[in-house]
């Protein structure tokens, strides 16, 4: 009974980070239609680039004090998830947005490609996997028979407050309601005064920012990164959009949970063990597309191919 | 060049880099001379001949002025050839002719000086130091955006077309030089620079200046429409021309490339290009993205190792080779229809993914030594070699006083393999089926009103590719002995589907040359292994943004992608075109091909 419990909380800790990933692949797709594959990249940027505020920008008198590096390290990935998303969009996606289907997706993977690499040529060592700084408090915390790491308790937080955040966002401003417009159909949104360069470049960066701060977060819990760790999550990420209903934000984030519980308890209590965990959330992608196209929260209609 | 640049100048400022039609002939002129004064010019500054690596080296006597061999042979040659275009009266295709070797001297020049700046020791040992000067790189560079120029200049137009209406003989004759050729040309670039690797760091520039003149060689013949010439003889020959390209491929080991090395290099890139061009029905002719295609390799290969004998194997069951090859194909085949069955269902992007899930369910399998039976990280190792009558496949050969390099026999078992699949593949294109997947690709919707059962034909496009793939994969285990997990990660799907695509979707040549290329190149840039991928993420970026319709660009698709030809012609023109030469072809006196379309 104690192992089910651990292995919830800690399902529930990776789904708050492949949620805060999930969001972007949502975002994106349901305004323009595409799946982001370079995503995950940009996750696994933005913890480099909290990596690399943390060992050349911040000052050697601040780095022990968690509430003053935190904050920072957090901005110095953001600040570097948002460029190289609003690169990639401009020069990669954004010409081909009237081209056939298939060409953006190859676009995404070769994009995904030249980032994992990059990071593995000229980000220093990186070769091979870094030690990440423990920016956060490093203590474990007893809640009854379960005992989780500080920091996957602050990932969960911080992961609840951005969704039910962003949630608000998009549902209450004006931009918020411009994005959803877009979504819904460009051309009438575009004839209603909106810029829909402006909504996709915002689209971006939101999705960046969050996947960033998850970068940064996971980074500082798991305390080693490398250049891979955005490609697998990034995949998990996507299923979680997909189980979720692909467009769907609400959706995004409790699959994000589901994928979380299966990877855990899969990894527990399946054949094969945890070598095999990876297999089966594979297989729940599979079913799912196959079974329920549109998620648990997609609507029928959304589901455009 | 001085009676130009005022009038280029002013062209310039009005936004426009293309100079008037007068000064096209003296651009020419000047830019062929430039190229024959590079091709005799020094190159660096100072001899690369003391110290340990880099410096240790020798790109083809590029100190000593005079020297004509490799790469400034190709300037000189290009460069004469380029003036005696501009002077000859009536040159047909001029322009384009101009263009193509305008380029070809830009490649050949900046990819040397590249390598010189780069490997060399900095700006200097290209331009002055040492109280020497070496201007070659940049005098080529300069000659080879002249001849461009000058192309603009002349205007380029139609590809010219020759009469194809010529005796047999003469049309044989023609054919059977103009595959001679294409045979030394393959057999040259695959010796070009020689091997790579520290001992010879020059053969990555000496490679790619090699592949510069042949790009720009052969984009100099298609400019006078000697390519098409060939192209229009040899479909109207078909059956002839099939057996001389057969031929020319099976004599590959008696040229320069026969050697063990080269033999293991080329049977390769045979295996990758039976795979790609099974990857090229399930992407180029059903246009459905499949992200986890190297499975099906992974299969074969996995099925063969254990059938075929192995020590490590756990089945134990030993076949002969060529059961466990079929039964290696068929296998991968099943599980090929059961992958692509969520295509009844999941269409588009989401198809990509499904095929990219059991990919990796795949690859996490193998590595986990699902069953016992592909020996995880241990990998399946010490695979029987194929041997027939006593003769195994990876010893030398020796027939009648003729010495065939070691893994002959394999190379020529994959000559013939990836002739039937391409043979195959021609004629699924234009089938019944063939036309069937090319609709889907277009419209899905449509093809089913019009009556075409969609789900049936997307499962054998799954079936065709993935039962290719497993062959493949078992020739591959048992050539290179051992089948690991390794081989067929995700990474290795992205490049096979970067070779389909950089080859153009849906073409046969396309997806040959595309494998070729990709597997070709790494091995001559040993230097840049570490950026190789690096250069494959760019490439398809690249490839979609400026040339989706890959190098070799299927009809059909040409249009569609780019919406115009390369050459800018309208689909319109285009179209036009393709009439006016479909009813040249049909009209032949004699056609061979008759029965290939059903």
């Amino acid at each position: 009974m104690t192992t089910l419990l651990q292995q919830i909380a800690n399902g529930i800790a990776l789904g708050a980070t492949i949620g805060l990933i999930a969001l972007g692949y949502t975002m994106v797709y349901g305004i323009i239609q595409l799946i982001n594959f370079a995503h995950g990249e940009v996750f696994m940027v933005g913890a480099f680039g909290g990596l690399a505020t943390y060992r050349w920008l911040l000052p050697e008198g601040i780095r022990g004090d968690w509430y003053l590096s935190l904050p920072l390290m957090l901005l110095g990935g953001v600040v570097v998830a948002v460029t190289v998303a609003l690169l990639m969009e401009r020069f990669a996606y954004r010409p081909l947005r009237n081209a056939p289907r298939l060409a953006p997706l190859i676009t995404a993977l070769g994009v995904s490609i030249v980032l994992q690499e990059a990071i593995r040529l000229w980000f220093p060592d990186a070769d091979a996997a870094q030690p990440f700084p423990k920016a956060f408090l490093d203590a474990q915390i007893k809640i009854g028979p379960i005992s989780l790491r500080a920091t996957q308790l602050l990932l969960i937080a911080v992961s609840i407050v951005l969704s039910v955040l962003l949630q608000t966002y998009v549902n209450r401003s004006k931009m918020g309601r411009a994005m959803r417009a877009t979504a819904q159909d460009p051309d009438t949104a575009r004839l209603m005064g909106i810029n829909p360069n402006r909504v996709i470049v915002l689209t971006f960066a939101i999705g960046a920012a969050l996947a960033g701060v998850a970068g940064v977060l996971y980074g500082i819990d798991i305390t080693n990164v490398d250049n891979a760790i955005g490609f697998q999550n990034g995949i998990f990420a996507f299923t979680a959009a997909v189980l979720g209903g692909i467009g769907s934000l609400r959706g995004a984030v409790i699959g994000a949970f589901v994928i979380g519980l299966i990877k855990t308890l899969g990894g527990q209590y399946m054949p094969g063990g945890t070598q095999y965990d990876y297999v089966w959330i594979f297989v729940v992608l599979i079913l799912v597309l196959v079974f329920r196209p549109q998620g648990l929260f997609g609507e029928a209609e959304r589901v455009r191919a | 060049m001085n009676m130009v640049s005022s009038v280029q100048t002013a062209k310039k400022l009005s936004g426009s880099l293309v100079p008037s039609p007068a000064a096209a002939k003296p651009l020419a002129v000047v830019g062929g001379v430039l190229a024959i004064v590079a091709a005799l010019l020094p190159w660096v500054t100072f001899r690369f001949n003391d110290g340990p690596y880099p410096e240790l080296a020798t790109l083809q006597f590029f100190d000593a002025p005079l020297q004509v061999t490799g790469f400034r042979l190709h300037l000189l040659l290009f460069g004469v050839a380029a003036v005696a275009v501009a002077l000859v009266p009536k040159v047909p295709g001029r322009g384009r002719v101009l263009r193509a070797l305008g380029w070809g001297v830009f490649a050949v020049s900046l990819v040397t000086t590249v390598f010189i700046v780069g490997l060399g020791g900095g700006l200097g040992a290209a331009t002055a130091a040492d109280g020497a000067s070496a201007f070659g790189g940049i005098v080529g560079v300069l000659a080879g955006l002249l001849l461009v120029l000058s192309a603009a200049a002349t205007g380029v137009g139609e590809v010219p077309r020759w009469s194809t209406d010529v005796p047999k003989p003469v049309a044989w004759l023609a054919l059977l030089l103009a595959f001679a050729c294409v045979l030394y040309l393959v057999s040259l670039t695959l010796t070009a620079g020689g091997l790579g690797g520290a001992s010879n760091p020059y053969a990555g520039p000496v490679f790619l200046a090699f592949l510069g003149m042949a790009g720009g060689l052969l984009g100099a013949l298609n400019g006078v429409g000697l390519v098409k010439w060939i192209s229009v003889l040899s479909e109207r020959h078909r059956g002839f021309s099939i057996v001389v390209l057969l031929l020319c491929a099976l004599a590959l080991p008696l040229t320069e490339a026969g050697t063990d090395y080269w033999m293991t290099v080329a049977t390769t890139i045979g295996v990758y290009a039976a795979t790609a061009i099974g990857l090229n029905v399930v992407v180029g002719l059903a246009g459905l993205l499949d992200l986890g295609y190297v499975a099906f390799m992974g299969v074969g290969a996995f099925v063969g190792a254990n059938l075929s004998g192995a020590a490590a194997a756990k089945l134990g069951i030993t076949l002969p080779f060529p059961v466990a090859a079929l039964v290696a194909a068929v296998i991968a085949g099943i599980i090929g229809a059961i992958v692509g069955s969520p295509t009844l269902r999941v269409r588009g992007d989401y198809l990509a993914i499904v095929t990219l899930a059991f990919g990796e369910i795949f690859t996490r399998s193998a590595q986990n030594d699902i069953g016992g039976l592909t020996g995880g990280p241990n990998a399946i190792p010490g695979i029987p070699a194929v041997s027939i009558g006593g003769t195994a496949f990876n010893q030398p050969l020796e027939v009648g006083g003729l010495e065939l390099p070691g893994g002959v026999l394999y190379y020529f078992m994959i000559v013939l393999v990836v002739g039937a699949v391409m043979a195959i593949f021609a004629n699924l294109k234009n089938s019944r089926i063939g036309r069937a997947w090319i609709a889907i690709r277009e419209d899905e919707d449509a093809a089913r009103a019009m009556g075409i059962k969609t789900g049936r034909a997307k499962i054998l496009a799954f079936l065709t590719g993935a039962t290719l793939a497993g062959l493949a994969g078992a020739i591959f285990a048992h050539k290179l002995g051992t089948a690991s997990y390794d081989s067929f990660k995700f990474l290795e799907s992205v490049t096979l589907l970067a070779a389909v695509i950089l080859g153009g979707m849906g073409t046969i040549p396309g997806a040959v040359l595309g494998a070729a290329l990709l597997f070709v190149l790494p091995e001559k840039l040993r230097e840049f292994s570490d950026y190789r991928l690096l250069i494959f993420g760019l490439a398809l970026v690249f490839i979609m943004r400026f040339r989706p319709q890959g190098l070799v660009p299927d009809r059909v698709r040409r249009a569609e992608l780019a919406g115009e030809t390369a050459e800018g012609k309208s689909i319109q023109q285009v179209e036009e075109a393709l009439v006016a030469e479909q009813e040249s072809v049909d009209h032949a006196p004699e056609r061979d091909a008759k029965g290939d379309r059903s």
